[in-house]
């Protein structure tokens, strides 16, 4: 299988060690204590703790950088946006458009959110593979309808990813000319989607032949889940302690850093 | 056509979940009354791979092109596995390649799924009017990519309009709701052509695909 979401799941740090169910539970509690934060004075605490997390995890920088390419359009949307259109302070004008102040507060807001809600994510997946992560998921309670799914996309996706690029190359050396839209072009591009999902479906049929020869669906065993160890729970205790300061500093709006 | 992480705040986010775990909750329901439900699991797996590659399919429209969302088609195929089927290409999206995101996973499923259910049933009703015929195949078809897309980009922009500038009043909110959905007519049509004609290419193909469980007898 090819895919870079294992890449650094083999690394030795803290994170990587701890316990995946204790993980998963704590770093979503922490991913939705961040999503609570609006005030200004914990997006510096919410940033230094998403720091310490990364540092912790020995994740390389180039992974961060890597994965925010893509959503840092979305970013530089709300940075070009927002300031112009949200508020009514206006601190000066720009081309005739006015920078409003309110606008800048909101894009400060979302941005730190933004960043220290996803840099945890890549914490939280990037530190275990994801079948262990799925499995964690499972044991959780997650049904295991939606987790047998999850596990054959992710082994069936690449597989689908190059048949499209393969068909697509086809296409392009007999001369088909994708810039134009017209009513054979679309049909062809139907065509190519709809060659795409015939030949999954034939080849769910194997697949599931395949599971059943292997005794999916049969009562087996049930494996034994490994005892969660002392150090592994008092970090999940800690990290909800902290995400639940977070969320009760935020509900009475108190402004730690004033004291 | 996700909402990032850090842009709702977190009351929403927890909405998002709720009405997606009872949409789930929803879909489990009635794929268990199927007679074999699991026989579906690797079916509904690798379609929704087949899916998600087939949204990045990029149609042009000079100057630019667009790839299409497909969430109407998937609810006509898939029937009541759509709803899975959509939280987990979404999980995968947000994991994979931060496009959406764990906090917003909730709403972006719900934003999609829930029109992809109503695509489904929209499909369903072509058996009223002749299934095998090619015109309501293809008609119905075009109502379900279009109102699958159509749906979820009003939701998506009345979700972003009412929280994110907290700044603006009320009635520009809802004009810019109208004037962005409005704006997404053409590609709304697009879809609703594209899945009309994808549908018959599987009538053609492999009518079995066209029998999912929210059509087929329980």
């Amino acid at each position: 299988m090819r895919h870079g979401l294992d890449e650094y799941a083999r690394l030795d740090s803290p994170l990587h060690r701890w316990e995946p169910r204790c993980k998963f539970v704590g770093l979503m509690a922490l991913i939705f204590a961040f999503s609570f934060i609006e005030d200004l004075y914990l997006l510096l605490p919410m940033l230094g703790i998403t720091v310490l997390l990364y540092k912790l995890s020995r994740l390389p920088k180039t992974y961060w950088c890597d994965r925010l390419h893509y959503p840092g359009y979305f970013l530089l949307g709300v940075v070009v946006v927002l300031p112009f259109v949200s508020g009514e302070t206006i601190l000066f004008e720009i081309a005739g458009l006015a920078v409003r102040w309110e606008g800048l507060l909101d894009v400060v807001e979302i941005a730190t959110r933004f960043l220290c809600i996803v840099t945890v994510s890549l914490v939280l997946f990037g530190t275990s593979p994801i079948a262990t992560t799925l499995r964690a998921m499972r044991s959780l309670g997650v049904p295991s309808l939606i987790t047998d799914m999850m596990l054959l996309f992710y082994r069936y996706l690449y597989e689908t990813l190059d048949r499209l690029t393969q068909v697509q190359t086809a296409m392009r050396l007999r001369g088909f000319n994708r810039q134009q839209l017209s009513w054979r072009n679309l049909r062809i591009l139907a065509s190519l989607a709809g060659t795409l999902l015939v030949t999954s479906y034939e080849q769910s049929e194997q697949v599931y032949r395949a599971m059943r020869l292997r005794g999916y669906g049969r009562s087996t065993a049930r494996v034994s889940e490994i005892p969660v160890r002392t150090v592994d729970a008092i970090a999940l205790g800690g990290v909800l302690a902290v995400s639940l300061t977070l969320v009760v500093l935020q509900s009475l709006g108190i402004e730690i850093w004033k004291f | 056509m996700h909402i990032a992480d850090g842009f709702l705040p977190a009351k929403v986010c927890l909405a998002g979940y709720a009405v997606t775990g009872a949409a789930t909750w929803f879909s489990l329901r009635q794929i268990r009354r199927d007679r074999d439900p699991q026989a579906n699991i690797p079916k509904a797996s690798l379609l929704t791979a087949a899916f998600f590659v087939g949204s990045l399919i990029h149609i042009p429209i000079p100057p630019a092109s667009v790839h299409l969302v497909l969430n109407g088609l998937l609810g006509a195929v898939l029937g009541y596995y759509a709803f899975p089927a959509i939280l987990v290409g979404l999980f995968f999206q947000a994991v994979m390649f931060q496009h959406g995101g764990m906090s917003v996973l909730g709403v972006n499923a719900a934003m999609m799924g829930i029109p992809a259910f109503l695509s489904a049933y929209v499909f369903q009703f072509r058996h009223r009017f002749g299934s095998d015929h090619r015109t309501t195949l293809s008609v119905f078809g075009f109502l379900a990519g279009a109102l699958g897309v159509g749906l979820s980009a009003l939701i998506f922009f009345a979700i972003v309009i009412a929280n994110v500038p907290s700044n603006l009043n009320a009635e520009a909110e809802r004009s810019a709701v109208w004037i962005l959905t409005l704006s997404q007519i053409p590609l709304v049509i697009i879809e609703g052509v594209f899945t009309s004609m994808l549908v018959l290419f599987l009538q053609q193909v492999k009518p079995s695909l066209l029998q999912s469980t929210v059509n087929s007898e329980q």
